[in-house]
């Protein structure tokens, strides 16, 4: 469903010097400098897949996403999005994808949610009977069916996140891009809108590319990352095979029985392989190599009176931070 | 055709309940447009204390065309103008991402989106004027002679939207738009005096590439001087011209586009 090829984008940004006098200088003689957002990139997503996009900031998700919904033109290179060229924008491209953003509103603030999906009903020229079953349908899943009658410069945040995946998903696209859609959330309404892109998929099968900055959204929704870092990609593949390929460490935690380490607890096990993370008296969490992680766990249940034991992989952020080459070497 | 009139009801109806919240800010724009078509209607007064004629015509047929350009900007204001004046901003801060990705004109929804209710009431102080204007002409009123001034009135609107339009564009590559707002609102002054006190080069300009002699003063001639066919075939060319050339620069500034980071 989407297919892009070598896709390049540069932009053109003036870099001025810092205070006034470089505002001065600026006027009259400007530093050009060439920023490549994307470096002749390749992807191919298919029906019922959620890709998750993920890299640092100025890593070019949001302009890989906004090339393929057809906003910007490339530089160079091809892509295909349900067989249309997206910055073509035909309509009959434009009918079938949706694009949220999490930082930008697409509805109007003075109005209820309910008149902007009236305006995206004659716009999208869905029938009356399928507009009205799409809104009972979504508003339930979203539980705002006794909100959409209030202006949307009165809905918490969360609620108005929803009426935007509301006002996106109306017309029942097949290509949903989803620019940091969980941003700014409390985490009730992060696992709500989780759990309702959840159950959209399961019903609508629609090819979903997803960039956000919260591992957990990745972890929940995607079984396929994608790994960008300055305009490439770094690793496109399942999520669980990066963590199994690329995750140096795992996590052994010891939960220990009470009463069994004396009247002062048992000692702090300074002398325990690999990096203690916590260490409570009643239980203690180790991240150590993975080639070790038995050794280990063999040794923690022959020195203390473990009553449970888990080996758990890194968390994914921390693997892709290694991967991106910010955090601990992996 | 249905379909875009259908949202233009929308835009409408959105508009005027949003206006309708914000009484103070809503009674004081419909203030402000009438101290404005008040000191057009002082200014002249005070001209024609100094000089029976103005451009080739008295009072009351300068009358008549004043009262032509208060229903072009009217009409301007009250459909466009609020969008025009955001459409920079739009760009700078890459607002225009929700609009290039729906299944209409791009330049339908961005030029019409915001109707301007305030406006819309003096558009009808405006037609009010405009029927003052015309009752107190010698010239003798006929549903032909009116209906093709309003008629070429709206036309001279829509060649004020154009050169709007076209004089902001350039904020896809300068990303700022300001001053060329300024630039449109100087020149349109041009638009507010009567075509033939302007001679030479300047004339020729505001008649062919900055048409703002057309927008009130052509059609206020053609109604106190009767149709002339190449005179109207000269404003029909000017307006597909101008059409084309909005066009070409529209997609090529959509093209260059760059939306903003998030």
């Amino acid at each position: 469903m989407i297919r892009a090829r070598g896709l390049s984008k540069t932009f053109r940004v003036h870099r001025k010097e810092p205070g006034l006098m470089g505002s001065v200088r600026s006027l009259f003689s400007r530093k050009w400098q060439q920023v490549h957002a994307l470096k002749g990139l390749d992807l191919d997503v298919g029906a019922g897949e959620i890709v998750g996009l993920v890299g640092a900031n100025g890593a070019g998700k949001t302009t890989l996403v906004k090339a393929l919904a057809g906003i910007i033109h490339p530089t160079s290179g091809t892509a295909e999005v349900l067989g249309f060229v997206p910055w073509q924008r035909k309509n009959g491209f434009r009918k079938q994808i949706a694009l949220i953003m999490g930082q930008k509103a697409q509805l109007w603030w003075d109005l209820p949610a309910g008149d902007g999906f009236l305006l995206l009903r004659e716009i999208y020229q869905i029938p009356n009977d399928t507009f009205k079953a799409n809104l009972a349908v979504l508003a339930a899943a979203l539980r705002v069916e006794d909100k959409l009658n209030i202006q949307i410069r009165r809905l918490s945040l969360g609620e108005r996140m929803k009426m935007e995946l509301i006002a996106a998903l109306l017309h029942q696209p097949r290509v949903v891009f989803l620019d940091e859609p969980t941003i700014g959330l409390d985490l009730a309404a992060q696992r709500a809108i989780r759990e309702f892109i959840l159950e959209y998929r399961r019903k609508e099968n629609p090819a979903m590319i997803l960039t956000s900055h919260y591992m957990e959204d990745i972890e929940k929704l995607c079984e396929r990352i994608v790994l960008m870092r300055d305009g490439e990609l770094v690793y496109d593949g399942p999520v669980a095979k990066m963590v199994s390929s690329f995750a140096r460490h795992k996590v052994l935690t010891a939960h220990l029985r009470a009463g069994e380490t004396g009247p002062d607890g048992p000692a702090r096990p300074d002398s325990a392989p690999g990096e203690i993370l916590e260490w409570s008296g009643a239980s203690l969490k180790l991240k150590v190599d993975r080639a070790q992680a038995a050794a280990v766990a063999s040794h923690l249940l022959q020195t203390y009176p473990v009553a449970d034991l888990s080996i758990d992989e890194e968390d994914i952020g921390t693997v892709i931070e290694a991967m991106l080459g910010k955090g601990p070497s992996p | 055709m249905l379909r875009y009139l259908r949202l233009y009801g929308h835009f409408m109806r959105f508009s005027i309940s949003r206006a309708l919240e914000f009484r103070i800010d809503f009674f004081f724009r419909v203030f402000m447009d009438l101290a404005y078509y008040g000191i057009q209607i002082a200014f002249y007064q005070v001209i024609f204390l100094q000089t029976p004629l103005l451009g080739g015509w008295n009072r009351d047929q300068t009358l008549v065309f004043m009262a032509g350009f208060l229903v072009v900007d009217a009409i301007t204001m009250t459909v466009v103008s609020n969008n025009l004046w955001f459409f920079p901003v739009a760009v700078n801060r890459g607002d225009l991402d929700y609009y290039l990705v729906r299944p209409v004109s791009s330049l339908f929804f961005l030029s019409l989106r915001d109707f301007a209710a305030n406006s819309f009431l003096n558009l009808l102080f405006a037609m009010g004027i405009f029927a003052w204007a015309l009752a107190r002409s010698s010239i003798p009123l006929t549903v032909g002679s009116v209906s093709l001034y309003a008629a070429m009135l709206m036309l001279g609107a829509f060649l004020h939207y154009m050169m709007h339009l076209i004089i902001i564009l350039p904020v896809f590559w300068l990303q700022s738009g300001s001053g060329l707002h300024g630039i449109f609102y100087s020149m349109s002054r041009f638009m507010e005096r009567p075509d033939r006190i302007f001679t030479g080069w300047v004339r020729k300009a505001l008649v062919t590439a900055f048409p703002f002699c057309l927008m009130a003063s052509f059609p206020a001639r053609m109604f106190l001087e009767g149709l002339r066919w190449d005179v109207l075939a000269h404003f029909m060319a000017v307006i597909a011209v101008l059409f084309a050339v909005l066009l070409v620069i529209w997609n090529a500034g959509l093209k260059a586009y760059s939306s903003a980071s998030s």
